[in-house]
């Protein structure tokens, strides 16, 4: 439990490196890290020594902690290195300053609001200027911030911490233990323990002993006590997992422990420092388990894979600390931070300061949940937040939360999502006449759409605004989902639809808005004519991300290394078929059924490409066109030569045809492709039809498919020459009794009639035609006329549509009795369709 | 229409009264609380509702988390309207025996029926029993 300072100063691993300390992490989560990120392998002693000589300085009266303890956050006071010797457990930290601490001393005013000047708190000037000068010294870097930080002394709070101190003796600074972590500082140093203490004891670094009570209340006392090394800090922001990740144990102002003497386990607490995250203390307080953040997975390592999320993808956002503010608020105590521990997990989604971590220091003035005071529960965080939301416009009693400098800002405002497609910073619900209005991303809609959307809005929002925002400002559970998760969420839904090929993904949508479009421009006039913008979707660079697995030279085989993102074949299965006689015929089928439905998906893709290829002309800029249409082409003589039997052969095969036309697919996919073939193709997939129909028609009796054949075949008819018309015939006639069968079918019927008919539209209209120059028309139309007779007529199908000109054709080549059976048999009149 | 214009989303209706209905039958009443990308979702201060030919009970279960495939269809409540006219609502022990009873005739009628069918030599088989409601 207790850390243990290394012995050995040799044997601390440093592992700085990404890998190893994730796997570190696994090793043993709840321990301090014996080695790693957290290790301490500085000499203690030297630490000790150093942190005594500082301690003789001026008190600072930092009210240094308070600020920081609150925000909690990532602040990182640990970290490898010197001050680790203080892992002192944040019972230090919260320490009596009012100021810092989160409920008790707040008393009325602060209702969570971090005073951002801490040092304020101290009563004045000279607090402020020795803390300046600890901060300096301290850190460079953070003298940056210390400087930036120190504004005056905040109205709100002043009076009741002013008051508060009043009540101590000596108005201790007590240093902000926060535990979290702080990325952007290497500190070395330890914070201080500016503290005025009174000559004497706690010269040490580390004074150890618990605060007079007079100091502090007995609520603190249990804090500290209890808490041990977790600060409210480390409440709400992170995991176990993450800390020992790298953010190293916090390294407490030894001057809080100032007042711990006696105690003797603060005592030992001093020399050897709290561990980092008491785990039972944890679970006992009853945390913010929201916070969590589930321990890294087992991910591949760097080498194998492409680079992994350290935070698997459905993991909800945890409550980042933006540095800046941690540096303003918390006063960085000496953090030990040891690396930019961002790297190594970068935080999905933009860092801001989370309500939580700001609530928390004001935690409980308001409500003492059955949590001791310092932590806040989502719900309490969540009820805080309400209270401001409610209290803002009202201008009520909240306001000191709010001035409490950049501290709520960020979480209001919230800075701006690095992604380029979506929204800007969205105001945080409230009542409707204070929010702004909401800035939505609609640069991916339609533009009509969008127009739409914007209408519909606007209607919508005026009623049901205000009833629902009252509401919602008077439930005190209500914004449990922050803002945070909830972009999250919809960045989580806006990803799904992006889409590299629009035209694919979102095939309706785009083409209802171009019929739309379309319409609007008919019916518009051309003088007002609105410029037609160009749909934008979000659009996706289309990067082939292949994964070829590592291999090293000389050794067998691949790493195996496999993970989500590249998921490695584990075996390489061979496929050995067998031999065995009537498997082989029974699979000889199925294998053909398969090589047509094959065929045919093949065509059909093919197809598509050519029938779309209008609109992804249309669409496409105009340096591609030149390579859109040669596809195009290519694709156009694939479809045709597809239909060929063999390579070199020109002619339609009727095997594939009809073999493609015993597959319910394959019938539609002729019907589609004929329009699309050259004439003299087209005529021989229809002769192919015609001389094969029987048997086609047999196949089709279950799923009466054929007749979709009707209108492409009707207009290959059409543009028939005489001869090829009569050939026609002739192959439909085929041998003895096909014509039968042909009547028997739909289909048949129907393109009987259509050859028939077009027969007749030749020879009335045009006084040159062919047809009758053999007699090869006339004799066939004769044995139709025949074979019409003596069909039964219940055998004989209806056709889909009869041609109006049979009856002229009928009058031409038979007598006037026989017209006139024929005419009942087929129920044709002169005003029949 | 709030964060995703354009398409539908569950983050308007946050923090309001929902109904929800799953795919065993029950029926939900609470504050959605949270959501997430599967829709699974987050109820407060959740009550089951039972009904029973014209009567209700409610019983009162606290905080959901109901996965996102088991929601059938989900509605958000109008505070302000009375629903309640047509309906009666009863105890929570009194719900629960009309439900039991309601049940039971089923299984009667379910058994009849079978028996019927058997005598006839006829047998449906029994429908998967995911999604029985």
């Amino acid at each position: 439990m207790f850390r243990f300072q290394s012995l050995d100063e040799d044997c601390t691993l440093e592992e700085e490196d990404e890998g190893l300390v994730e796997e570190e992490d696994e090793i043993d989560q709840f321990n301090d890290d014996t080695f790693g990120a957290g290790a301490i392998d500085d000499d203690w002693q030297e630490e000790h020594k150093r942190l005594a000589e500082l301690d003789e300085r001026d008190g600072l009266g930092g009210v240094l902690g308070m600020g920081g303890g609150g925000m909690g956050g990532e602040l990182d006071l640990g970290g490898a290195g010197d001050s680790s010797s203080t892992h002192l457990p944040s019972s230090a930290a919260h320490h009596p300053l009012p100021s810092s601490l989160p409920s008790l001393k707040f008393s009325s005013s602060s209702s969570g609001l971090p005073p951002p000047d801490v040092e304020d708190r101290g009563g004045g000037g000279d607090l402020a200027e020795s803390l300046a000068r600890l901060i300096l010294e301290a850190d460079p870097a953070i003298a940056g911030v210390g400087a930036a930080e120190r504004p005056g002394p905040s109205p709100s709070s002043s009076g009741s911490s002013l008051s508060a101190l009043q009540g101590l003796d000596r108005p201790r600074v007590l240093p902000q233990p926060s535990s979290i972590p702080h990325p952007a500082q290497s500190h070395q140093h330890p914070h201080h323990p500016q503290h005025q203490l009174p000559p004497g004891p706690s010269t040490s670094g580390l004074p150890p002993g618990p605060p007079p009570s007079s100091m502090l209340s007995y609520q603190q006392q249990q804090h500290l006590l209890r808490r041990g090394t977790a600060p409210m800090g480390q409440m709400n922001s992170h995991s176990i997992w993450e800390n020992s990740m790298g953010f190293g144990p916090v390294s407490l102002t030894p001057g809080l422990v100032t007042h711990m003497e006696d105690s003797p386990l603060m005592s030992i607490i001093k020399e050897v420092g709290l561990p980092k995250r008491p785990p039972q203390g944890r679970n006992d307080e009853g945390q913010d388990l929201s916070e969590r953040v589930p321990p890294p997975r087992s991910s591949s390592p760097v080498i194998g894979s492409p680079p992994v999320r350290a935070v698997p993808i459905g993991t909800p956002p945890k409550q980042p600390m933006s540095h800046a503010m941690n540096h303003q608020i918390h006063h960085p105590m000496a953090v030990h931070v040891r690396a930019p521990v961002q790297h190594r997990y970068p935080p999905p989604f933009p860092e801001r300061l989370s309500p939580n971590t700001l609530l928390n220091i004001a935690n409980s003035p308001l409500c003492r949940g059955p949590f001791p005071p310092g932590v806040l529960s989502q719900m309490q965080r969540a009820q805080l937040l309400n209270s401001q939301v409610a209290g803002f416009p009202r201008g009520g009693p909240a306001p000191p939360l709010l001035p409490g400098g950049g501290g709520f800002r960020p979480f209001f405002g919230g800075p701006p999502p690095p992604h380029g497609h979506r929204m800007g910073p969205p105001p945080p619900h409230g009542p409707p006449n204070h929010t702004p209005p909401i800035r939505h991303n609609t640069t991916h809609l339609h533009p009509q759409h969008r127009r739409m959307l914007t209408q519909r809005m606007q209607n919508r929002g005026g009623d049901r605004g205000r009833t629902g925002g009252d509401r919602r400002s008077r439930d005190p559970y209500s914004n449990l989902m922050t803002q945070k998760e909830k972009e999250w969420v919809t960045k989580i839904q806006m990803m799904q639809l992006q889409s590299t090929d629009p035209y694919l993904d979102d095939y309706y949508y785009q083409n209802y808005y171009e019929k739309m479009e379309k319409r609007q421009e008919r019916e518009r006039d051309s003088s007002k004519k609105e410029h037609t913008t160009k749909l934008i979707t979000p659009q996706v660079a289309k990067v082939e991300h292949t994964y070829r697995p590592v291999q090293f030279a000389g050794s067998l085989g691949k790493l195996t290394v496999s993970s989500v993102n590249n998921p490695r074949k584990m075996i390489d299965a061979v496929v050995t078929s067998r031999t065995d006689d009537e498997e082989k015929r029974e699979k000889q089928v199925w294998n053909k059924r398969r090589q047509i439905l094959y065929t045919v998906e093949k065509m059909y893709s093919l197809l598509l490409e050519v029938q779309d290829f209008e609109k992804r002309f249309v669409q496409t800029p105009e340096e591609d066109r030149e390579a859109l249409l040669e596809q195009h082409k290519t694709n156009t003589v694939q479809l045709c030569n597809s239909l060929r039997e063999k390579e070199w052969d020109d002619r339609v095969s009727d095997e594939q045809c009809v073999m493609i036309m015993s597959v319910r697919k394959g019938k539609r996919l002729i019907s589609r492709l004929l329009p699309l073939l050259p004439s003299p193709q087209a005529a021989a997939v229809v002769m192919a039809i015609a001389r094969n129909l029987p048997a086609l028609a047999k196949k089709d009796k279950q799923d009466q498919v054929l007749c979709w054949l009707v209108e492409p075949v009707s207009a290959v008819i059409q543009s028939l020459s005489s001869s090829a018309l009569t050939d026609l015939l002739q192959e439909l006639q085929g041998n003895e009794g096909q014509l039968a069968t042909v009547l028997h079918n739909k289909f048949g019927v129907t393109l009987l009639y259509l050859i028939l008919s077009e027969g007749e539209r030749m020879q009335s209209s045009d006084p040159n035609c062919q047809l009758m120059d053999d007699n090869r028309w006339t004799e066939l139309v004769f044995s139709v006329t025949r074979e019409l007779l003596s069909v039964p007529s219940s055998s004989l199908s209806p056709p889909l549509f009869t041609p109006p000109n049979l009856l002229s054709l009928l009058s031409r080549y038979v007598d006037r009795q026989r017209l006139e059976l024929l005419q009942d048999k087929l129920q044709i009149s002169a005003l029949s369709r | 229409m709030n964060y995703v214009p354009g398409t539908a989303s569950l983050i308007d209706d946050i923090d309001k009264k929902h109904l929800v209905l799953l795919r065993d039958g029950r029926t939900l009443i609470g504050y959605l609380r949270s959501i997430d990308q599967f829709a699974n979702l987050v109820f407060h201060q959740t009550v089951e509702r039972i009904h029973v030919g014209k009567k209700f009970g409610d019983i009162p279960r606290g905080i959901f988390i109901v996965r996102g495939e088991n929601v059938v269809l989900l509605g958000e409540i109008d505070v302000d309207k009375p629903c309640d006219t047509l309906l009666q609502q009863v105890s929570i022990e009194e719900i629960l025996e009309e439900q039991r009873l309601q049940q039971q005739a089923k299984q009667e009628t379910e058994k009849v029926k079978m028996q019927v069918l058997k005598d006839r030599g006829l047998s449906i088989p029994k429908a998967d029993n995911l999604d029985e409601y």
